[in-house]
Parts: structure tokens; C-alpha cells; sequence
């Protein structure tokens, strides 16, 4: 099979992906931080991912393409994790300091802003086994905060 | 008087037949075009790979035992309702793929020159067994309550071979005729 002239060849994305891993990835907090970061950068109009570095290192199409692949792998990983998983990635993005535990509590309880962090096109099983896991993971994680808080 | 009426009945009778048959015929041509854009009677490979996971997690023992030994009863029931919503919509979905391959298959079928009674035979009882257990599963789930959910992983993993199994039946086009043509 040829590639197109504008199609990014799997060298060239397997090099972004590992760059995106080590650079990018790889800082953030667990694979709850991971995969909201990778949703954040697609675009919530056209569905399309970008990112500035990837972009300037390798070129658009690849960007595009290696931030749908990671954003797939890590939340096919998540979703698909032994639900104790899901609470400790959970415990772990709620104590990593990117806003205060009762407000991410308060809010994703009631908003459930996590709905949107599932990659396009994805089985939709997967995706309301997702959305359930993480709403019972705040269930657990909301109660053993509060715990915590009493004592 | 009577002889005119009844005969005006019966060519509104004929000519609403025909355009209900040529709507029918439209209707399932454009069935059949919509099949072969998006594929969807077939599970794709991306869903395929993670097939036993899912299983593993919505009917297995795991995620159940975690939550029974470390949460509290409110946490039980929201995990048992959580569990329960998703196997019905898991079976739900199980059962559209069945039926979208079902149709495309009977349209397919419709417009071969040459059918293979046996094979659609042996395919109908296919399609009603497979539709009789994952309905059976359904009411376990519905009338026993999550708790029934428990270990289901087989049963789950059977119904979902089954309808792998039927949905290659009836892909395959020698499967009812070598002469099948889409019109």
C-alpha cells in the first residue's frame, strides 16, 4: 500500500509518539492527568488534535495522528482497568493539586465534565463503562475524602 | 352502483399496494447502501480486541469483590445499578448488531437468483436461538437483580461468539448464493 504524499509515515509518528511519552506524558501524574491532558488538546469544534511542540518538531498531520493514538491507548487503558485501578489514578489527580479536592468533587459529581475526556469513535460499551467506572471511583474517592476530613 | 364502488376498491387496493411495495423495495436498496458505507453489522476490529476485557469487567467477579470488601452499602448499590444499566446496554447492543446483520442479509437475499433453503434455515434458527438466550440473559439480569450479574462472564463470552459466528453466516456470500447480486 503507497502513502499518500500528506500521509504521515509510521516512522515518523512512532518517533512523535515516543517524543510526546518522554517529554510530555511522562511529567504528568498518572494516567488520569495523562488523559485529560490528551483531551484537552483536541479541539471541541472540529474534533481535531494539535499541539504546538509536535507540531514544530514533526508536522500537523503526525501531531494530529500521535495525539489520537496516545489519547486512545490511555484511555482504552483506563477504561478497561480493574476498577481499584481507576480509583487510585483517580485519588492520585485529585491530590495532584490542579484545583482543590471538594471543588473537583463537587463539580465532576454534579457537571460529570469526564464524559467528554473519551476519545472519537470508540466503542460506545467502552465508553459507558467509562463514564461509570469514574462515577463510582468519585463515589469512593468523595467518601473517603470527607473521611479523612471528620478525623 | 354498487359493482363500481366495489370495483374503484379494489384498483385503490392494487395501486396502494404497489406504491407501498415500490417504497419498500427503495427503502431496503437504500438499506443496503447504508450497510456497505458504514459496515456497521459487522463488529469492527478496534471493538473486537478488547472484547474479553469488557467482558471481564462488566459480568466478572473482580471489580464486585473490591467494592463489596472496601465500600459502604450506598457505594454497593450505586456499583450493582452502574453494572446493571451497562450489561442491558451491552446486550442491547449485541442484539442490533444481530439485527442489522439479519437485515442485510434478508436484503441481500432478496435480490439473489439462487437460494439455498437449508443454509437460511439453518440461519433463521441461528438468529432466534441467539436472540431467545441473549433475551434469557436480559431477564436474568432485569427480574435477579445485579447480584445475578455475578459470573455471567461465559455466558456473556458464548452469546457473543454465537453472534460472531452468525454474523460470518451471513456475510459470506456462498453462504446462500454464488450468483447474489446487490441491485
Amino acid at each position: 500500500m503507497e502513502l499518500r504524499p500528506d500521509q504521515p509515515t509510521p516512522v515518523a509518528v512512532e518517533d512523535a509518539l515516543r517524543d510526546l511519552q518522554n517529554r510530555t506524558l511522562a511529567s504528568l501524574d498518572g494516567d488520569f492527568a495523562r488523559l485529560v491532558y490528551l483531551a484537552s488538546t483536541r479541539d471541541y469544534n472540529s474534533g481535531r488534535y494539535a499541539h504546538d511542540g509536535l507540531n514544530f518538531r514533526f508536522t500537523e498531520p503526525v501531531a494530529e495522528r500521535v495525539l489520537a493514538k496516545a489519547h486512545r491507548q490511555v484511555f482504552v487503558s483506563l477504561a478497561l482497568s480493574p476498577l481499584k485501578i481507576v480509583v487510585t489514578h483517580l485519588e492520585q489527580y485529585i491530590r495532584s493539586g490542579c484545583a482543590r479536592p471538594d471543588e473537583i468533587l463537587a463539580s465532576w459529581g454534579e457537571l460529570e465534565p469526564f464524559r467528554i475526556l473519551a476519545p472519537e469513535y470508540d466503542d460506545p460499551i467502552t465508553v459507558k463503562l467509562f463514564i461509570s467506572n469514574v462515577r463510582i471511583a468519585l463515589a469512593i474517592v468523595g467518601a473517603s475524602w470527607r473521611e479523612n476530613q471528620r478525623h | 352502483m354498487s359493482g363500481t364502488l366495489t370495483l374503484f376498491a379494489i384498483g385503490f387496493f392494487l395501486i396502494a399496494s404497489l406504491v407501498y411495495l415500490l417504497r419498500r423495495r427503495g427503502s431496503e436498496e437504500e438499506d443496503v447502501r447504508w450497510f456497505r458505507d458504514r459496515d456497521l453489522a459487522i463488529p469492527t476490529a478496534q471493538f473486537e480486541d478488547h472484547r474479553k476485557e469488557q467482558l471481564d469487567r462488566i459480568f466478572g467477579f473482580e471489580d464486585w469483590d473490591f467494592i463489596r470488601n472496601s465500600t459502604s452499602n450506598r457505594i454497593q448499590q450505586l456499583f450493582l445499578k452502574e453494572r446493571k444499566a451497562i450489561a442491558l446496554s451491552w446486550l442491547s447492543q449485541l442484539r442490533m448488531q444481530a439485527r442489522a446483520g439479519m437485515d442485510l442479509h434478508v436484503a441481500r437475499v432478496r435480490a439473489s437468483e439462487e437460494l439455498e433453503p437449508l443454509s437460511e434455515l439453518r440461519l433463521a434458527i441461528d438468529y432466534y436461538a441467539f436472540l431467545a438466550k441473549s433475551g434469557f440473559i436480559a431477564v436474568i439480569v432485569l427480574i435477579g437483580g445485579p447480584m445475578a450479574l455475578r459470573g455471567m462472564v461465559g455466558q456473556a463470552e458464548s452469546l457473543s461468539n454465537n453472534l460472531r459466528g452468525m454474523l460470518r453466516a451471513a456475510m459470506e456470500p456462498q453462504g446462500f448464493s454464488q450468483n447474489t447480486r446487490i441491485r
